[in-house]
């Protein structure tokens, strides 16, 4: 059979759109200014006879009122000194700040109300005159005077965070979802799981992990292209190559049914009628000192034998693998088991 | 009020009977959540059998199935006797097949999630379709009860029962599950009894604490798998933060029945800088012991493997991520493998309209291995108009069936008309070695309906 090893067009594409990405960066536009907030609290001159007054955070923002735009300033107050940078003023006024957290329902007036805070607002918002820092404080912040503790063990994280917001925001500091997230998740779920359900449902562990059809998350979610899925790509071609380099991760969703089925759907199972032989010439020996390659094979990888042999009695192993039999006693060295004699795994031999 | 109506109806309809006061109460700003999503799949593609002996062409089905999705989640709901104690979750799919049926059914759908749970002070308990993750557990799915219940000092125990949710796929129409052709002269399908869902069963009970930074759990589930022992395992968590930056955990799998580890695990997590995350992790495990206890081939089981290894992630910059990270395996008999991927993802304008990946991947086991590469873009193309394209290829280390190389070419189209709504035109080419050319097609409507009422302050 002749091997093909062409350079496929997907590697000429590859290389394309990195090109294509270089130039795009290197023509990118600069990023929007921020707003230069530190000019306006401390950079005017104010306060002083014949001076304007000085500014504060309230001058401009309403904290207190309900919808984020009321929050921010209306043009016509920054055209009372700003008369003739009309164009320039929209366009800052148009930038739009990350919320990283989604919208938070927060009591502006009473957290300004309180001892320690009294009034100013750049203990939270400590972006707005230092340029490093965000304008909206990380949760941390929150936490350093609220625990929270009962609420963070029973996993509500509304209303503070709106559900909406919380389906579509990945936490940045507290669990933060980022590589290793999905590598430990298993885990951080069992340990955490009424904090998780405050976000996800299990309809969304489904997703991924359903048992229910064989239809996989990145068929049902092609456009996800910045998730990193399982079975992407070619993985029919992978799947033997993945299954034996980690064959634990495919035991954490499938059970060795799953294999056969497949298997025998399409015909490399020798439990379908007219089906191709899987195993090559020389799997088993047809007498004894005759190369027999099973074993070696068995042995290093069970779980690939048990995905289509694992019918209890009706398996081929116990026909020579037994006591006096061709192929000698199953038992490893060292094969322990707290079971009677009597239980049915045992009877299938000592029965 | 129109909407508060029609969630009594839904309410009613779901529950039976019983006064659901899911209504707005606007006075004393009530919190309840309330998500519905549906979701209708219309795939095209054409399939084949596996080429037959020596590369003989097989002929090819050209399929078109329907898929719906519906999914509903409720939380915080009052009852008439208790405000927010009421959660409820449904998720369900159904499929109508067009084309070849020799292995489909013309209908088919499943329950995936379908559970009520009740909210009571300190105690807890679901019934209904419900999932449970993680140590002893694994994850296992179930129909039957779980209740838990604070103990206080940051104990949590809860204990759960009922009959394991058995894989579908395994049920295809024709098919019959009878081990190796010459062992069995059983061929036809009416002669396999069918898995009674009463012989698989499962039951479990966990106790976790949480003690400031640290958490810490043990767990225990026996399964048991066609009327006979599955697994009984012992499971242990634990995690904890030793400083601020760093954190540290582990976890393990105690096969009680043959007295062995089947999974050991203990990693650490550290934010070197706040721009740099780093893992290191090393992992023991014998996968050959998740095979049923009923099966005969367990007692065989000797296979395991040990892994270590690493992982980087670095934000470079605030629109551009650096992900690596890389493994080493060694299997019984001193055999070696390995496997490493680095990423990176640049998000290219401030607006963060587009983004672009790009990853490389080496994968070395025992027999065989690959490189790949993969190239992905997603871009806003107009204000809700959303466009992707991605491009894999690989490269064998030995050929598969004759092929050194595959590659896949895939795009989506999204055009999303409001919030709710999401309208998707999906299309994939794949040149493999087991299909010269593979097309498939996909048309996705999406409905996202959050009609929950935030209640609190402003």
């Amino acid at each position: 059979m002749s091997v093909q090893n062409s350079w496929p067009a997907s590697v000429i594409l590859i290389l394309a759109m990195s090109v294509a990405v270089c130039i795009a960066a290197c023509r990118e536009t600069a990023a929007p200014p921020r707003f230069p907030h530190a000019v306006h609290l401390v950079g005017l001159e104010c306060g002083k006879p014949g001076q304007r007054a000085c500014l504060s955070c309230s001058t401009c923002h309403s904290p207190s009122q309900r919808e984020r735009v009321h929050k921010l300033p209306d043009e016509r107050l920054c055209a009372r000194c700003h008369r003739d940078d009309a164009h320039e003023l929209r366009r800052v006024l148009a930038i739009v700040p990350d919320r990283p957290y989604g919208n938070i329902r927060f009591d502006h007036d009473q957290h300004l109300r309180m001892k320690g805070v009294e009034g100013q607002c750049v203990g939270c918002h400590a972006g707005v005159v230092r340029p490093n820092q965000p304008n909206i404080p990380p949760m941390s912040q929150c936490f350093s005077c609220h625990e929270h503790e009962a609420e963070w063990n029973r996993g509500e994280c509304t209303p503070c965070h709106s559900s909406q917001d919380l389906r579509r925001t990945m936490p940045q500091t507290f669990l933060r979802h980022d590589s290793t997230f999905m590598r430990r998740h298993g885990q951080l779920a069992s340990l955490d799981q009424q904090l998780c359900g405050a976000c996800h449902s299990e309809a969304q562990c489904n997703d991924c992990h359903d048992i229910t059809q064989d239809l996989t998350f990145e068929r049902r979610r092609p456009e996800r292209v910045s998730r990193t899925f399982v079975h992407s790509g070619d993985f029919l071609t992978r799947h033997a190559l993945e299954a034996t380099s980690q064959p634990a991760r495919c035991a954490r969703c499938h059970t060795p049914d799953s294999c056969e089925s497949c298997h025998l759907a399409r015909g490399v199972s020798g439990a379908r009628v007219n089906g191709r032989n899987p195993h090559p010439p020389g799997w088993v020996g047809s007498t004894l000192g005759a190369p027999s390659l099973h074993g070696p094979a068995a042995r290093r990888d069970i779980y690939a034998c048990a995905s289509c042999h694992e019918q209890g009695p009706l398996t081929n192993c116990i026909r020579c693998h037994k006591v006096g039999g061709f192929g000698g006693n199953p038992h490893p060295r060292g094969w322990r088991s707290a079971r009677g004699a009597g239980e049915q795994m045992c009877r299938y031999c000592h029965g | 009020m129109l909407l508060g109506k029609r969630q009594a109806l839904l309410w009613s309809l779901l529950l039976g009977a019983g006064r659901v006061a899911a209504e707005p109460r606007a006075p004393d700003g009530d919190y309840y959540e309330l998500w519905v999503q549906s979701e209708t799949h219309a795939e095209l593609f054409g399939r084949a059998l596996l080429p037959g002996p020596n590369g003989a062409l097989v002929s090819s089905d050209t399929v078109a199935p329907l898929y719906q999705y519906v999914r509903l989640r409720a939380r915080d709901l009052d009852t008439s006797w208790r405000q927010d104690s009421l959660d409820v979750e449904l998720s369900l799919w159904g499929r109508f097949w067009i084309g070849e049926r020799e292995y489909e059914s013309t209908l088919d759908g499943d329950v995936q999630v379908a559970n009520v749970g009740y909210r009571h002070g300190a105690a807890l308990l679901r019934i209904g379709r419900q999932q449970v993750v993680g140590g002893a557990a694994r994850y296992s799915r179930f129909d039957g009860a779980r209740a838990g219940f604070e103990l206080g000092a940051g104990l949590h125990a809860e204990a759960y029962a009922g009959l394991t949710v058995l894989p579908r796929w395994d049920s295809r129409h024709h098919y019959a599950y009878l081990g190796a052709a010459a062992d069995s002269d059983l061929r036809g399908q009416g002669a396999v009894t069918e898995r009674d869902r009463v012989d698989n069963a499962l039951a479990g009970a966990r106790l976790e604490g949480h003690w400031g930074d640290f958490q810490s759990a043990v767990s225990f589930q026996e399964q048991r798998d066609a009327g006979g022992l599955g697994r009984r395992s012992f499971g242990l968590d634990t995690r904890g933060r030793v400083t601020r930056r760093a954190d540290v955990g582990g976890n393990a799998v105690l096969e009680i029945d043959a007295r062995r580890f089947s999974d050991a695990r203990v990693w650490t997590d550290v934010r070197a800088t706040e721009q740099l995350d780093v893992s290191l992790e090393y992992l023991h495990t014998e996968p050959a012991l998740f095979l049923s206890r009923q099966s005969v081939l367990s007692v065989f089981s000797s296979d395991a493997y040990d892994e270590l290894g690493g992982t980087l992630s670095a934000r470079a910059t605030s629109r551009m991520s650096l992900d690596g990270g890389g493994f080493v395996q060694r299997y019984e008999e001193d055999e070696l493998g390995a496997r490493g991927e680095v990423t990176a993802r640049w998000l290219l304008e401030q607006s963060r309209r587009t983004l672009v990946r790009f990853t490389y991947t080496r994968v070395q086991a025992p027999d065989n291995g690959y490189h790949s590469l993969r190239s992905s873009l997603a871009r806003e193309l107009l204000p809700k108009l959303r466009g992707t394209g991605e491009v894999y290829t690989y490269f064998y280390d030995e050929a598969i069936r004759g092929y050194r190389t595959s590659s896949v070419f895939a795009g989506t189209l999204s055009f999303k008309p409001s919030e709710p709504l999401e309208f998707l035109c999906g299309a994939s080419v794949v040149r493999s070695a087991y299909a010269e050319l593979d097309a498939q097609a996909l048309v996705q409507l999406r409905g996202d309906f959050d009609l929950s009422r935030h209640g609190g302050p402003p």
